[in-house]
């Protein structure tokens, strides 16, 4: 480590010190903020740490001095300022001294990306690509109060609670394998359905299968042969290349999560003041993991979770229709297995050489390696597939975990390229229509619901996402598969 | 334009309603990078909620292209003014979400009794409809960052993110 090194002639968002490690890893001690308990590390090459936002430093060094924190507060290339945590902020708590915070996870409980291959190449789908988007756009409704097709009573939701994506294969909107390629098998122990509100369940009732807004989207991707950085991977995860057509998906638990997260927030503040807590950030508000409120939050937090799994096997179901109409056949005859389905905005508790740690991930990946005894059989070899998502208009990757991350970042990388520019000001930049027939020139067809919500969502809005994922595979926390280039979005 | 508060006979409870509406609000660029932010100044109690609650509507849809075939009456009360109109807000988003509706308007009182704050409200519109109205962004809920409501003087400011 350098002494004040590194950071000497780089003009940074921030006044504190920021030590090299190493070319993309910088840290604040713990002399730079009163109350940090351990230094803070983030994950950047240097023309990314002097782009970062002075949010992304003053946060992540809030987090480190949450109640039991272990080893590092961490935060990720594609970081930026969020709600209490930063946007790409991994942080982990000693089980039973720790605490854990709904600032920690986001109010999208379980917002996550999903990756179908299939059998069909650019030149097959190229011709239909019109009559494809339309069929996607039917079936998976997305934008402002859009509901689902599947109807349920507070029962049913119960079960789709407890049960994930499992409830999902039950009921016929999904194989059985695809199980097999979702994070903890789309079903995460210990949700609690008496620990969720009223108010939360009936925002969600009515969710299930559906995009939302913002940066969520549905997009249709094309993998070309240059594009490939492992093929060996690659070709394990069922990715062949030659303009290979995939689908990509990002949503969470929609409203569902979001009030629980809010609820959750109010219960903690109160909480905090009974446990003698004090944090730098309301948002921030925690509460013990072992303490009645913390458990019945994570028992909530997993009901959103397997919700979130839920919505995206429900979206696939969709998906994999819509391509049957479109190009008759059946979607299996298509190949459209599901790759993998990883969350990035979650609490796990995770065994690490401190023991047992709830590991929080907001707008972060986990990204276990080969090594991991976590993992099925299809990927002890290759390690975890690990799906980030770009802008609509620059493209997304498919990354696999290393060992390294386990040992490093609790198991965690980037989750997406990180937004660099307002809502407002990406408005006054660009028409949505605009931007739409920009993108159709350029071969993206786009279709959504609100345009200035798409305008909103431009690519110049974003930080580049081959920076950030250079950053993560230079670091050895992540490995880079394949690039996938957008040819058809379907936004909110 | 009739101003707020005046005392109802007999009850001894101040209400406050907004016949005129007399507030102002922005969106603001420099707060919450990927997110909504908006300030609203008004000239009393009822203008800042009621230029809040235009604030949040707007977001959604826009409220000329909505229509009025859904209605909500709404009360909610807290000793927290503050705590009284983040509920409020809170309270279209449920709303949003669980009847699947935009909103035209929601005119509303705001009232004063026994150190009790009390929001009576109509919540008017109409489901969603993606071809007939001006849809904008989710709001998946209101934030406590930065939240504030507060009197400066003669006005009063609240400022407001969503998360969307």
């Amino acid at each position: 480590m350098e002494s004040n090194g590194g950071t000497r002639r780089m003009k940074l968002n921030t006044d504190m010190k920021v030590n090299r490690i190493t070319n993309e890893i910088w840290e604040i001690p713990t002399s730079e903020k009163s109350g940090m308990l351990v230094p803070a590390r983030i994950y950047a090459t240097p023309t990314i740490l002097q782009s970062m936002d002075r949010g992304v430093f003053d946060q992540v060094t809030n987090v480190a001095c949450l109640p039991g924190i272990q080893r590092y507060a961490l935060c990720m290339p594609d970081g930026h300022w969020g709600y209490g945590f930063p946007i790409g902020g991994v942080a982990a708590f000693d089980v039973q001294d720790g605490v854990i915070s709904p600032g920690g996870v986001g109010y999208d409980v379980n917002c996550g990306m999903r990756l179908i291959r299939t059998d069909l190449t650019l030149d097959e789908v190229q011709p239909r690509l019109e009559r494809l988007m339309i069929e996607l756009f039917r079936r998976v409704p997305a934008g402002v109060g859009a509901g689902g097709f599947v109807r349920l009573d507070r029962e049913a939701f119960d079960r789709v609670m407890t049960k994930g994506a499992r409830w999902c294969i039950e009921q016929g909107y999904g194989w059985h394998r695809d199980l097999a390629h979702i994070e903890e098998h789309g079903c995460i122990g210990g949700a609690e359905p008496s620990k969720v509100t009223d108010h939360a369940v009936g925002r969600g009732i009515n969710q299930l299968g559906t995009l939302g807004s913002g940066n969520h989207y549905l997009e249709v991707q094309v993998v070309s042969n240059d594009r490939i950085f492992d093929p060996v991977t690659a070709a394990a995860l069922g990715i062949i290349g030659q303009d290979q057509i995939v689908v990509m998906v990002h949503c969470g638990s929609r409203g569902f999560g979001h009030q629980v997260a809010s609820d959750y927030l109010k219960v903690f503040e109160k909480a905090m003041r009974r446990y003698g807590i004090a944090v730098k950030d309301q948002q921030l508000a925690c509460a013990p993991f072992r303490s009645p409120e913390g458990q019945d939050y994570f028992a909530a937090m997993n009901c959103a979770a397997n919700t979130a799994f839920a919505n995206r096997q429900v979206i696939t179901h969709q998906i994999r229709e819509a391509f049957a109409t479109v190009f008759g056949k059946s979607a299996e005859e298509l190949g459209m297995e599901l790759v993998y389905d990883v969350a990035h905005n979650i609490a796990k508790v995770e065994r690490y050489s401190e023991g047992e740690l709830v590991v929080h991930r907001k707008g972060a990946t986990r990204a276990f390696g080969p090594g991991s005894p976590e993992l099925p059989q299809d990927f002890k070899k290759i390690g975890q597939p690990v799906i980030c998502g770009g802008s609509m208009e620059t493209g997304s990757y498919l990354l696999v975990g290393t060992d390294q991350a386990v040992r490093d970042t609790f198991g965690s990388t980037m989750h997406g390229s990180g937004r660099t520019m307002s809502r407002a000001q990406a408005k006054k930049s660009v028409r949505g229509e605009q931007l739409q027939q920009q993108m159709k020139q350029r071969g993206i067809l786009v279709k959504a619901v609100s345009m200035s919500g798409l305008a909103e969502e431009a690519g110049f809005a974003y930080k580049n996402i081959s920076d950030v994922v250079e950053t993560v595979d230079l670091a050895g926390i992540t490995k880079k598969v394949a690039e996938l280039r957008p040819i058809g979005n379907i936004k909110g | 334009m009739i101003l707020a508060p005046f005392r109802l006979q007999r009850s001894g409870r101040f209400l406050f309603t907004c016949f005129s509406m007399a507030f102002t609000y922005r969106y603001r660029d420099d707060v919450a990078l990927a997110d909504v932010a908006f300030e609203v100044l008004g000239d009393s109690l009822p203008d800042i909620f009621a230029g809040a609650t235009q604030a949040i509507l707007e977001t959604l849809a826009n409220p000329a292209t909505v229509g009025a075939s859904w209605e909500r009456a709404i009360t909610l009360s807290d000793q927290d003014l503050s705590n009284l109109l983040f509920e409020w807000l809170s309270e279209i988003v449920y709303w949003k979400d669980a009847a699947g509706v935009v909103f035209r308007e929601a005119p509303l009182t705001v009232s004063l009794s026994s150190g009790i704050w009390t929001l009576q409200a109509r919540l008017v519109g109409a489901p969603v409809d993606q071809q007939r109205q001006e849809l904008r962004n989710d709001v998946k809920g209101i934030t406590k960052h930065l939240y504030e409501l507060k009197q400066d003087g003669n006005r009063w400011r609240a400022t407001v993110v969503l998360d969307v």
